[in-house]
């Protein structure tokens, strides 16, 4: 437990107010079962609760409902079959998922993709990171009882999707990144489409803005909900816009040379002081608007060429270990693979963004009120795959 | 906020008024429907005389969903005067889109052509079972095959 002294004095005293006010009261605690089939939850995460009235006095999140092993079954599976594999980790961001693995193997191989593979890559990165965001944006209104902005979302979606779909065939499991580079170019009359899909997503950020972001309601809801001081955030091991939101500048994107396109581009990494869940929703507002304008920057700068190195036919990857991490739509998304030369990794360790974010919820959740559950659940962002794997 | 009260209300009825005004985005689907992009994974179709039962695609498959048995047979040799060849006759070629995780891996692995993807996607059923397409479903489904698109500016055509 990382918890501050003062923090743990707090806790102590509320604790020693707590039980004067049921000596006084003779009021019992309540242990309430949110999950593991709770709307707020996107799946099958539970959080138990215990209650003293309407504030939680101990929480503790329960996971593994959806553990599906994907670490076991990469020993058992080539490398080419393993994407298709952990598209399904993070399912609304699916090609995210594979580009760390990919990279990983490609580091072992000590190979790299030709620039206009890269390029892609990056495209098909950020188009992922948009349809991740876009939903988090409409479920969050949804979540706090606004069912309008989750309309607007999956509408504008799938343009998004059809994109993702035009090029790599598949709507959410595309499965396109290949060792040293990718499955296919891009069909033509993409990129016009794509801009315009682009066009698209900045009006519904700025739609969302002042529908959902303006709102009298959902700023009281959420303002001063659920703050993560920085020095919390970091010690649980939050990352991507969960740290962002609670003013650590750190963005894998930026921060590490990877040959993939963002060293190219002009674009701003966002924070915010505040650390609650109105930060947390801003800052990945901000994110999905600057995304959609990294997108027009690749595909006016689109390299002409190959779009595979050469490899051999049948993969084999030498011996040795590397560990490759990306900036993924949910935070920091690692693979640590290690291989014996043979035909699969022989381990793989995937550590996936949402299960440290949630890591966080039994000291974040001590002292809310259970109406704030559901807003500090929205506002963390988690995929239930993404949390077990 | 020193507002007029009722303003957000306002607001959001504006919204609501020029979604109202706007056609619908919603595709009733039985009745009208979209069509898929042209390399959508949709359904496997196969080209029955490309396959020489390498097997190939069952081994590459995920999830080994892919269910094949051939025999040899004599053929007639290609000039006169020559020795029989042998050749792979394929007897069952099954895939089980019960299990099939859409991945696409069998048709790239594929080195004789014999494997394509269609958009179509409208083959589900009532039984389970049902999902075990046989080599003549399989290879009904090549009429749908679309031809592949071409490229973006600047894309290289990849090597044969």
């Amino acid at each position: 437990m990382a918890l501050t002294e003062q923090q743990q004095r707090a806790y102590v005293a509320s604790q020693a107010a707590d039980a004067r006010l049921n000596v006084e009261l003779q009021t019992e605690d309540m242990v309430l079962n949110i999950g593991p089939q709770h709307p707020a939850t996107h799946g099958t995460l539970r959080v138990v609760a215990r209650l003293d009235g309407e504030q939680v006095v101990w929480a503790d999140v329960v996971c593994g409902y959806m553990h599906r092993g994907y670490e076991k079954l990469t020993e058992v599976r080539t490398y080419p079959q393993i994407t298709t594999l952990v598209n399904r980790i993070d399912w609304l961001s699916s090609f995210a998922n594979e580009v760390p693995f990919i990279l990983a193997a490609e580091k072992l191989m000590e190979i790299e993709a030709p620039p206009r593979a890269q390029y892609i890559r990056t495209i098909l990165f950020e188009l992922a990171r948009i349809a991740n965001i876009t939903l988090f944006i409409g479920t969050m209104g949804a979540d706090l009882g606004a069912i309008t902005p989750v309309f607007y979302a999956f509408r504008d979606r799938e343009r998004i999707l059809n994109q993702i779909e035009a090029v790599t065939g598949g709507r959410f499991h595309p499965n396109f990144d290949r060792i040293g580079g990718l499955k296919d170019d891009l069909p033509r009359g993409w990129i016009d489409e794509t801009k315009n899909a682009m066009v698209r997503v900045r009006e519904f950020c700025d739609e969302l803005e002042e529908l959902l972001m303006g709102n009298e309601i959902f700023q009281a809801r959420t303002r001063g909900i659920g703050v993560i001081p920085s020095d919390i955030g970091l010690s649980y091991g939050l990352s991507g816009a969960n740290i962002r939101a609670s003013g650590i500048d750190w963005d894998l994107r930026r921060d590490q040379d990877l040959p993939l396109a963002w060293k190219d581009l002009d674009w701003k990494v966002w924070t915010h002081p505040d650390g609650d869940s109105f930060a947390r929703f801003w800052v990945r507002l901000q994110e999905t608007r600057e995304a959609s304008k990294m997108v027009d920057q690749m595909l006016d700068g689109l390299p002409a060429g190959s779009i595979q190195a050469k490899v051999p036919r049948i993969i084999k990857v030498p011996a040795g270990e590397a560990w490759v991490h990306t900036e993924n739509p949910l935070g920091e998304m690692g693979y640590y693979v290690v291989s014996q030369g043979g035909l699969g990794p022989f381990r793989c360790k995937i550590r996936s963004a949402s299960f440290n974010n949630v890591s966080v919820l039994p000291w974040l959740l001590r002292g809310a009120y259970v109406p704030d559950i559901i807003t500090i659940l929205a506002s963390l962002y988690f995929i239930l795959g993404d949390i077990d794997r | 906020m020193p507002d007029i009260p009722g303003k957000g209300l306002v607001k959001g009825l504006g919204v609501t008024l020029r979604t109202m005004l706007q056609p619908a985005v919603t595709t009733q689907y039985p009745r009208e429907k979209e069509t898929p992009a042209t390399r959508a994974r949709g359904v496997i179709a196969l080209h029955q005389e490309n396959c020489t039962v390498c097997m190939l695609c069952a081994r590459s498959c995920p999830d080994w969903c892919i269910y094949i048995e051939g025999h040899r047979e004599k053929a007639p040799p290609r000039r006169a005067g020559g020795r029989p060849r042998q050749v792979n006759e394929l007897d069952r070629f099954d895939i089980d889109y019960a299990l099939c995780m859409y991945c696409g891996i069998c048709v790239d692995v594929c080195p004789f052509d014999a494997l394509f993807w269609s958009p179509e996607f409208e083959y589900s059923e009532e039984r389970i079972a049902d999902l075990l397409h046989d080599k003549d479903r399989l290879s009904e489904w090549m009429e749908t095959v679309p031809e592949a698109p071409p490229l973006e500016v600047g894309a290289q055509a990849a090597k044969k």
